[in-house]
């Protein structure tokens, strides 16, 4: 079973996409923050990453950054509110699968998470 | 306790009559009776003599009865007021006097003073408190009716004449403020619309903020709805997963539905409201409309709010309206050079004074030195586009709320703006 890990400042909508992930057959392991991700990484932890880009502390783009100057092969999705067309650009350019703007359908997210792990 | 009526009237029998007619002019009336008289029935402002000797005798024997607390007494005891109404005298009113009352001639307000009372009753017992208590003057504002029935708001200014003088040379005094009231109603309606206005501008500023806090929620809704829908599709449906999500659903509407009351509530054109305010609240309010801007923009916020402060008298929208204004403000100077990280620090705290005082700084290049006087004063801004509206409104804001509203340069570096209130009285 596929794990993927979520990171949304919004317990809210962390919440709500860790359930969605579970009902789909999938581990969800949510996470408030980049950092807290971070801390919890290591290599071949996590099959994808959904992943929102505002976040206080360490945003999106930065951390996808990271784990591309750390030789993680992580898979990510980006699912935002309302970054401009700029930011997601950079976030694509960081090596995100895919950017989606809330609200995501469920199964659009899905679908996109699917062929995702089937690319990775 | 309820006879003294009855003893006060037998005590000032003597005086309850009207004294002018007891007291006609004499030849041997000195010149300057006669001149203070000319004087006063020429002044240009009404004017109205009293005799308050009945209201002495009643006192006194208020005062020989051990009665120490007039204010409960004559709260108590109504009738007490009704008869000193009734007993007291107008023994001389002048021409300015006649015309404020619409009276014929100034002898017809040689009466008892009740009519003086009837609109603003509390204004007699008040009057009376202040005579207890060895006042020299009392002013209050106060309605009165005059002889044609139209009622007229006035200042009232009593002055009791202090021994030597005698007590039936009281002088009462009445300023028409109709038309300042009137003024000062429209001055108010015209600062409301004023602030109306700006609040309208700042949410338009702060639309994709706003829509983003709004957003949010929605997605939560959504995205639990679905997933519901396919723990119910499944052939064993998982009903207390969908109990949860469903809990989930009912709370995120509830923020979004709480969000988009505090719009409308700042996008509303009421007339303000005063009432006791926990200042810490309010600036978690004001908050939620620069939040995502804030967030989007990695901006450092740190939040100091005193603990156990006193409530303040205030309108909760119009001091979010205040405080969201020096937030934008913060923001916008963060944005307009390198000075700093990108920082707002916003805190509340009692001033020494004992006011409850807030606070707003940024790590901004802070205001030029120059302008520092200047920032408060309407249409004066050193923005591009800036109508210079919104700092004038929070001045008046404040003023309007008593507080004192001070604009600085912190000595490491931005400004900083901050207001402060007196505590609302338990």
């Amino acid at each position: 079973m596929p794990v993927i890990a979520v990171l949304d400042d919004d317990a809210a909508m962390r919440d709500a996409l860790r359930d969605l992930l579970q009902v789909a057959g999938f581990t969800a392991i949510p996470y408030a923050g980049a950092q807290a991700f971070l801390a919890d990484f290591a290599p071949g932890r996590f099959d994808l990453l959904v992943t929102d880009l505002r976040m206080p502390e360490l945003g999106g783009v930065e951390l996808l950054r990271r784990l591309r100057a750390m030789g993680a092969n992580l898979p990510a999705i980006v699912v935002t509110s309302s970054s401009g067309p700029q930011t997601k650009a950079q976030a694509l350019r960081e090596g995100a699968f895919a950017c989606l703007t809330k609200p995501v359908p469920g199964d659009v997210l899905l679908r996109c998470i699917g062929s995702a792990l089937d690319r990775g | 306790m309820d006879e003294p009526l009855s003893i006060v009237s037998e005590r000032v029998g003597a005086a309850a009559q009207p004294v002018r007619h007891a007291r006609p002019p004499r030849a041997e009336e000195d010149a300057g009776e006669r001149r203070y008289r000319r004087l006063l029935h020429r002044l240009p402002i009404a004017l109205v003599q009293i005799d308050a000797r009945p209201l002495a005798a009643v006192l006194g024997a208020l005062r020989s009865d051990g009665e120490t607390d007039l204010v409960a007494c004559l709260e108590a005891r109504d009738e007490l007021v009704r008869t000193v109404r009734q007993i007291m005298y107008v023994t001389d009113a002048n021409q300015a006097a006649a015309t404020l009352f619409g009276a014929a001639t100034a002898d017809a307000l040689v009466r008892p003073i009740d009519f003086l009372f009837q609109v603003a009753p509390e204004a007699a017992r008040r009057m009376m408190i202040a005579c207890f208590e060895g006042k020299r003057r009392h002013v209050e504002l106060m309605k009165v009716r005059k002889l044609d029935g139209r009622v007229i708001d006035v200042e009232l200014t009593v002055t009791f004449p202090v021994p030597p003088e005698q007590l039936d040379m009281t002088l009462l005094t009445f300023e028409d403020v109709t038309d300042r009231l009137r003024t000062e109603a429209q001055l108010r309606q015209l600062q409301a619309d004023y602030s109306h206005a700006t609040r309208i501008a700042t949410l338009g500023e702060l639309a994709s903020s706003i829509a983003h806090e709004v957003n949010q929620p929605l997605a939560a809704i959504a995205m639990n709805a679905e997933t519901s829908l396919r723990w119910l599709s499944r052939d064993d449906p998982n009903l207390a997963k969908v109990a949860d999500l469903t809990a989930r659903v009912a709370d995120s509407a509830h923020r979004a539905s709480e969000i988009v009351h505090r719009i409308r509530a700042m996008a509303a054109r009421d007339v303000p409201e005063r009432g006791p305010l926990h200042l810490n609240e309010v600036v978690r309010e004001a908050l939620l409309f620069v939040h995502h801007d804030i967030e989007a923009r990695a901006i450092d916020l740190s939040l100091d709010l005193a603990a156990g402060l006193p409530r303040v008298m205030g309108d909760r929208v119009q001091l979010q309206q205040v405080i969201v204004n020096f937030l934008v403000n913060g923001l916008q100077a963060i944005g307009q050079g390198n000075a700093g990280r990108g920082r707002i620090e916003i805190g509340t705290a009692l001033d020494e004074k004992g006011a409850v005082g807030l606070f707003v700084r940024d790590d901004g290049p802070g205001i030029d030195p120059e302008n520092l006087d200047r920032v408060f004063d309407g249409f004066f801004t050193t923005k591009k586009g800036g109508v210079g509206i919104g700092l004038a409104i929070c001045q008046s804001i404040v003023a309007a709320h008593g507080g004192r509203i001070v604009a600085a340069n912190h000595p490491d570096g931005g400004a900083r703006f901050s207001f402060a209130l007196a505590p609302a009285a338990d």
